[in-house]
């Protein structure tokens, strides 16, 4: 500042005469200066050229930085903006040309803060100075970062980050809804994991802008379409990394709002891992990158032919197991039955081979399932007294039920219960007389 | 082969109910408390299901669809991203 800092009243008048027409005009110096002359009489004109060429000669002024706050803009059908900048204390006309306005990645707000570069001249039409602006930014992050902080303080006050408002993902998401801008590589990451994890699902795409003057309001409205929809179980909210300024869309108090309204669980994917945005504390799940987001969104089908196999194998281990249970039983009548007829020997092995098969018939895949409960159901036909006993045989069981096997578990006069076919007899024993042969 | 052998009310339903159906008769096995009959059947049901979870992965291919119009072009720029 103190150092050379040039004024417009330090700029000897020669020069300026200099930097004027070379001769006689109307400004001239008079010839002999120390004599007083009559005042010159300019005209309008003349005067504004005179301060145009005077600020015009300042380098200082011809390539300004400048802090302040955007008031009132206008956006004529000219596609250029007007609006002035201002502090607490004074403020300048300011002109942001077309061209430029494209190139701003903000577009000027009334009440904004901003730091602008371009220079100062003066418009000599209607007398004015203003600052013609060629690049404008939001102001600076320390400006954002309190901003952020406050707003994040309130809305924490109000309990919208609470973990207990956070909702559980469902497990099976059938339509999934991604809120993001359709072009560039968030989009395409996006389908890319739901394509090689969980292709059942179904991905709503709605398309929004998520930088940039009015991507807030974008968001709001791709995020309202999304919740008036038809069986959505699920949101994706998500952008790749940028800087604090391209990323504070998701930072707008009315972003928060709407994602906290939602009413299915949000995953919030936004930037890289260290970008954390209010959006992010107001998801119900916060993914550190869009990629993360879908791979949160879904479980890996890639797993389940493992998992699949695994049942399988439980309910085969599982019949296996029955059928054991059941053969056991089935013995201790069996084994009664070997001492009556010799032939339930073959029956038996017949019986034995049939359930290896039954089990064999178990462990094959799908088309062995009928096969193997058809040879279960001979098995088990086989294996029953019943088959026995039809061909004319008897079990006798003492009055406590023990089976008679020999002559010598009971004496004359002892009751027994014979079992045939299709019933039972109550008799008594006459004689007990043990023979050699069967 | 596969599809038309298994049974319709298959088709219509979700991986993910297969998938509990097929997880409770194993469970139901498990427990080993059912008639044997009983028993052979879910094993059938359980292996038609297994079929037909296998099946729906293998042909699953993701739904992709958009919810209102493209954005326009002179403003798509500013989405990209590097």
């Amino acid at each position: 500042m103190a150092e050379r800092q040039p004024s417009l009243w330090d700029i000897p008048a020669d020069d300026l005469a200099a930097a004027d027409e070379p001769s006689a005009g109307p400004m001239d110096p008079a010839p002999s200066a120390p004599v007083r002359a009559a005042p010159r009489i300019l005209r309008v004109s003349d005067l504004n050229r005179r301060v145009r060429q005077l600020l015009d000669v300042d380098a200082t002024l011809a390539d300004v930085w400048v802090e302040g706050e955007v008031s009132q803009p206008s956006f004529p059908p000219s596609g250029h903006c007007f609006f002035t900048l201002k502090d607490a204390s004074s403020q300048i006309k300011a002109v942001l040309f077309r061209e430029e306005l494209a190139a701003a990645n903000v577009r000027p707000e009334h009440g904004m803060q901003v730091i602008v570069h371009g220079r100062v001249r003066a418009y000599e039409p209607q007398g004015v100075y203003q600052l013609y602006v060629t690049t404008l930014t939001p102001a600076g992050a320390g400006d954002l970062h309190q901003r952020y902080e406050a707003l994040r303080a309130k809305l924490a006050a109000e309990g919208l980050f609470d973990d207990g408002r956070k909702r559980p993902l469902p497990r099976w998401p059938r339509r999934i809804g991604v809120v993001t801008s359709p072009v560039g590589v968030v989009w395409r990451d996006i389908a890319n994991v739901m394509r090689r994890r969980y292709p059942l699902g179904e991905l709503v795409l709605v398309p929004t802008h998520v930088q940039g003057a009015g991507a807030a309001g974008g968001i709001v409205r791709a995020l309202k379409r999304i919740y008036g929809q038809r069986g959505i179980d699920l949101v994706i909210l998500a952008r790749g990394g940028g800087s604090l300024e391209d990323l504070w869309c998701f930072n707008d108090e009315l972003v928060v709002r709407t994602i906290v309204a939602s009413p299915v669980p949000v995953i919030v994917g936004v930037g890289h891992e260290s970008d954390v945005t209010l959006a992010d504390f107001a998801a119900d799940v916060r993914a550190p990158t869009p990629s993360a987001a879908a791979e949160q969104a879904a479980p890996d089908l890639g797993q389940f032919p493992a998992i699949l196999g695994r049942l399988h194998d439980r309910a085969s281990t599982a019949m296996v197991a029955a059928l054991a249970g059941r053969q056991r039983f089935l013995g201790e009548e069996d084994r009664a039955l070997m001492r009556l007829a010799p032939d339930v020997v073959g029956a038996r092995q017949r019986a034995a081979e049939l359930v290896d098969r039954g089990h064999r018939a178990l462990v094959v895949r799908a088309t062995g399932a009928r096969a193997s409960s058809e040879a279960l159901g001979d098995a088990l036909r086989a294996l029953s007294p019943a088959a026995t006993l039809e061909r004319g045989y008897a079990v006798a069981r003492l009055a406590d039920g023990t089976i008679v096997r020999d002559p010598g578990q009971a004496a004359a006069g002892d009751a027994l219960q014979v079992t045939v076919a299709r019933g039972t007899l109550a008799t008594r024993v006459e004689t007990a007389s043990k023979e050699t042969q069967a | 082969m596969t599809d038309s052998a298994a049974p319709a009310d298959l088709a219509g339903r979700p991986f993910d109910e297969l998938l509990a159906e097929l997880q409770r008769i194993v469970q139901a096995l498990e427990a080993g408390n059912l008639p044997l009959e009983e028993s052979i059947e879910l094993y059938r049901r359980g292996l038609e299901l297994h079929v037909a979870c296998e099946t729906r992965l293998k042909d699953a291919e993701l739904t992709i669809s958009q919810l209102g119009r493209g954005l326009t072009e002179q403003s798509s720029g500013a989405d990209e991203e590097s």
